[in-house]
């Protein structure tokens, strides 16, 4: 489609440099702790939307510069990008189409982008509702009598076990018992509130699922292979679902895997479909983030730099940013690699996995890649 | 695969010098075991195509040309009955044997088609049965013969020998087609993408030289009349591939769809321009976007293993290594085509260290690499690759050692067909490829080679000589085309989007 000049202000050659006053950055991470269900892809979606309301690019090729250039900025500001790019490269998939289409008639550029303004924030609307569209499918499959492992913080999990404890004061009482897998559960009290806020929302979750009447047994990771043969099923939430129908999921959540294969128990994921992203690693060291997991040292060796710290340290997570400038002073070496095994993430390939619960159904992990090509193509 | 007769067997396939790849593919009733999951579909069509050439034929009764008159199927049984049918033949053995009577019967009415007539019976009579008059008895025996030295398993594979001379092609069939079903046939042009693209090449020069005959339309005319001879003839010299299939079925498609009122020459242009479009979009473009993706994979201190050799593969490491990258490549070869050579040494001239071993020492071979990249000559739609035999060794011994086996594939290539074993769908080649080695070896290899050349006078030896194998899903990790990357399940769903835009 042929962009249209509507107007032509002096300012739109500065608007490319996604105007001065707007920082994607600042933004995305206001959003996410503004809202603590928030999760990163939405957020990432969102504060595009933002910033396409804040510029005043006026033609179709700005606009996709503008959303090209922000989505760069944001993903170069964020250590861990798997999971918000899943959105940004979503959103843009989809501005694409709607400008490819001509639909919104031409010569009239400020509708299309009323247009995509609206459908943006109706976007991220519905992304917000599948979190509830999933625990609604997903409440099935916790039976009575059921006793589910899970891990992590995940809030789809949380949501999903949520709802099941409440449909088990129906008449349909479904009663059934958690074993959480929290990896440090006593490290909570050396370091305070400096312990990982995926850990607090783990424990909050706990809280939520004993304040419902459902009998919660916290583990350390080290219990799993133990605690296997007195569960029915795993639900584990995750960072984002690869194109061959993986995971990539906290650190952890592929030995949980590869036990529960073991010891042939279901293993299911929890994901909003937007979580979905074009990706697809090989190997644990294929993803596109540099994780400093394994650090063989000798004595004396033990400093690591400032830079590698960073890079670890801040959030690699669903959506919670630690202040970049409270690094520098908090963390020494020793709770550095406390954190960076915390915010690390792993690859759980497709053939551990029994199931992916999502808000358009409950997928195998091969059709996983048929979902990504309907979008993308 | 040769049928024993009088005559001496074809010359043994010259050297291969490139590689290639090609499959039992689009191989039309003659090939088709019944046992083909999806025969029912091909079997209609065909059904349908015998029909309407046996009114053809009818129409022409005049027509049939005078060698048409030699039946030619290897089952003596069938011979008897046969031999009385009044009609040309041109069921082949293993389409007769392996096919209901029905189908038979269709075969006999259906074979009538101008085309064929002209070219296929002629091979058979200059070649395999000059004693066609001869008594059945006589036939019966060297049926039995001919049986021996065929694998049984496969038996449904050894079909009409390849061609290896233009004697009796149809009139129709252009210079340049001739020329190429040699190369073809000794592996002269010789890859599925290779052959894709000299047959689409060379089906530009006939479809330009092509002059509608008055008193009906290119639409009409182009594909029946002209095109088909000269699809027959290149799969006499050796069965299409599924590149082949899927481009043939391309162009047909685009040929029927022409408006009877564009003027001739138009028409004719914009074929050769959408055959060029085809050419750069779906295999010239299509190789770019892969390599670009599959060298993505390569990482520094990598080890690639590859088997045989695949254009794809080959463009993927120069991309890698363009890149910077500091990898090793192993190739791994077998015998009779030797592909891997040639790769090996176009590698190493470009500088990559290059490892050469031959599959008996690939479970040697896997132990030092750390990702296998392999072409393929088709992906079916169960996930399955299909490519050149030997492929499936090394995809399960990579498998076993858990190392990524990764599928570099045009979706030109997808069909909507599927493979379970290597039985039902296969080329056999001719068997004496298997042992053109001996007459390499130096010194005391005299002996046993002449001792080899009288293997089809022993009757308790069979050689088989197939050129393909299928490697199950669970061995691929992802297949790489032009579209992305993908998991081998998701072959099928690729296929039907871009066949149905296409």
């Amino acid at each position: 489609m042929v962009p249209a000049i509507i107007e032509t202000e002096p300012t739109s050659s500065t608007d490319n440099a996604s105007t001065p006053e707007f920082d994607i950055v600042s933004t995305y991470r206001r959003l996410l702790h503004e809202d603590p269900e928030l999760t990163m892809p939405v957020a990432a979606i969102e504060s595009l939307v933002e910033a396409l309301s804040a510029s005043s690019a006026s033609t179709i090729s700005e606009t996709l510069d503008l959303l090209n250039k922000s989505t760069a900025k944001l993903k170069a500001a964020i250590p861990n990008p798997i999971s918000l790019s899943a959105g940004t490269d979503l959103f843009q998939r989809y501005l694409i189409t709607t400008l490819n289409r001509p639909a919104a008639g031409p010569g009239n550029f400020d509708a299309i982008r009323n247009h995509l303004l609206n459908n943006g924030r109706l976007f991220v609307e519905r992304a917000k509702e599948s979190r509830e569209k999933i625990a609604s499918f997903g409440r099935h499959f916790v039976r009575d009598g059921a006793t589910v492992l899970t891990n992590g913080g995940s809030r789809v999990v949380g949501a999903l076990l949520r709802s099941a404890a409440e449909a088990s004061g129906g008449r349909s009482s479904t009663r059934f018992r958690v074993i959480y897998v929290i990896s440090h559960p006593s490290s909570s009290s050396p370091h305070g509130q400096e312990t990982s806020v995926r850990e607090s929302r783990g424990d909050a979750i706990v809280k939520m699922l004993r304040h419902k009447g459902v009998p919660v047994a916290t583990i350390p990771e080290s219990a799993v292979a133990y605690a296997l043969g007195k569960i029915d099923m795993v639900i584990v939430g995750a960072e984002g679902v690869v194109e061959n129908g993986g995971i990539i999921s906290r650190l952890g959540t592929y030995q949980i895997g590869m036990l529960a294969k073991a010891a042939r128990k279901p293993f299911y994921v929890v994901a909003e479909s937007h979580k979905f992203v074009r990706l697809y690693p090989l190997s644990q060291y294929d993803l596109p983030i540099d994780q400093k997991v394994i650090e063989f040292e000798v004595e004396g060796d033990g400093k690591l730099d400032k830079a590698e710290k960073k890079e670890v340290l801040a959030d690699v997570d669903e959506g919670v940013v630690m202040g970049v400038d409270d690094e520098g002073k908090t963390v020494n070496a020793e709770e550095y690699k406390g954190n960076g095994l915390d915010d690390a993430v792993d690859f759980t390939p497709p053939d551990l996995i029994s199931g992916i619960i999502t808000e358009s159904g409950v997928l195998t992990p091969s059709a996983v890649s048929e979902e990504l090509i309907k979008i993308w193509f | 695969m040769h049928i024993p007769s009088t005559e001496p067997p074809d010359p043994p396939n010259p050297k291969p010098t490139t590689t290639h790849t090609n499959g039992a593919s689009a191989n039309p009733p003659a090939t088709a075991p019944p046992e083909t999951p999806q025969l029912s579909g091909a079997e209609l069509k065909k059904r349908a195509k015998a029909e309407k050439a046996a009114k053809r034929a009818a129409e022409k009764a005049a027509k049939p040309s005078a060698p048409a008159q030699q039946p030619q199927q290897k089952d003596g049984r069938q011979k008897s009955k046969e031999s009385k049918a009044p009609a040309v033949q041109q069921v082949n053995g293993e389409a007769g044997r392996g096919a209901g009577a029905q189908q038979q019967h269709h075969k006999r009415t259906g074979s009538v088609n101008a085309a064929s007539l002209a070219q296929r019976p002629a091979l058979g009579a200059t070649k395999r049965r000059p004693s066609q008059g001869g008594p059945v008895k006589e036939v019966e025996k060297k049926k039995v013969e001919s049986k021996q030295r065929e694998v049984a398993l496969f038996g449904h594979l050894y079909g009409q020998p390849r061609r290896h001379s233009i004697e009796g092609a149809a009139k129709e069939v252009h210079p340049a087609v001739l020329a190429l079903g040699l190369q073809m046939s000794s592996y002269v042009v010789c890859g599925s993408n290779a052959r894709c693209v000299a047959m689409l090449l060379a089906f530009k020069s006939v479809i330009e030289s092509y002059t509608t005959p008055p008193g009906t339309s290119l639409a009409r005319h182009l594909t029946s009349h002209h095109l088909s001879p000269q699809i027959d003839y290149l799969r006499s010299c050796r069965p299409l591939s599924i590149s082949m299939g899927n481009a043939i079925r391309w162009l047909k498609d685009l040929i029927v769809k022409i408006d009877p009122s564009v003027p001739e020459n138009e028409a004719k242009s914009d074929l050769t321009s959408s055959i060029d479009t085809f050419i750069r979009e779906r295999i010239t473009a299509a190789d770019v976007m892969i390599a670009e993706i599959a060298s993505s994979k390569i990482v520094d201190g990598d080890v690639v293993l590859t088997y045989a050799k695949s254009s794809i593969v080959e463009k993927t490491l120069r991309q890698a290594q363009k890149q910077g990258k500091r990898f090793r490549v192993v190739v791994v070869d077998s015998k009779p085509l030797f592909e891997g050579r040639q790769l090996a040494r176009s590698l190493a001239a470009a500088g990559f260290t290059v490892q050469y071993s031959l599959i008996t020492a690939a479970a040697h071979a896997v132990k030092d690499a750390t990702k296998v990249f392999v072409g393929a000559h088709a992906m079916m739609s169960n996930g399955r690759l299909y490519s050149r035999v030997g492929t499936a060794v090394v995809a399960m011994l990579a498998h076993e050692r858990d190392l990524p086996v990764i599928v570099c594939c045009e979706s030109v290539k997808f069909t909507e067909r599927v493979a379970l074993d290597s039985i039902v769908n296969n080329e056999v080649a001719p068997s004496e490829e298997l042992l053109s080695e001996g007459k390499v070896l130096p010194g005391g290899g005299l002996g046993r080679e002449k001792d080899m050349s009288k293997w089809r006078e022993k009757d308790n030896l069979q050689l088989l000589n197939i050129m393909f194998d299928v490697t199950p899903a669970e061995y691929i990790k992802m297949v790489v085309t032009e579209h992305g990357c993908l998991p081998p399940s998701s072959v099928p769903v690729v296929h039907r989007i871009f066949s149905e835009t296409v």
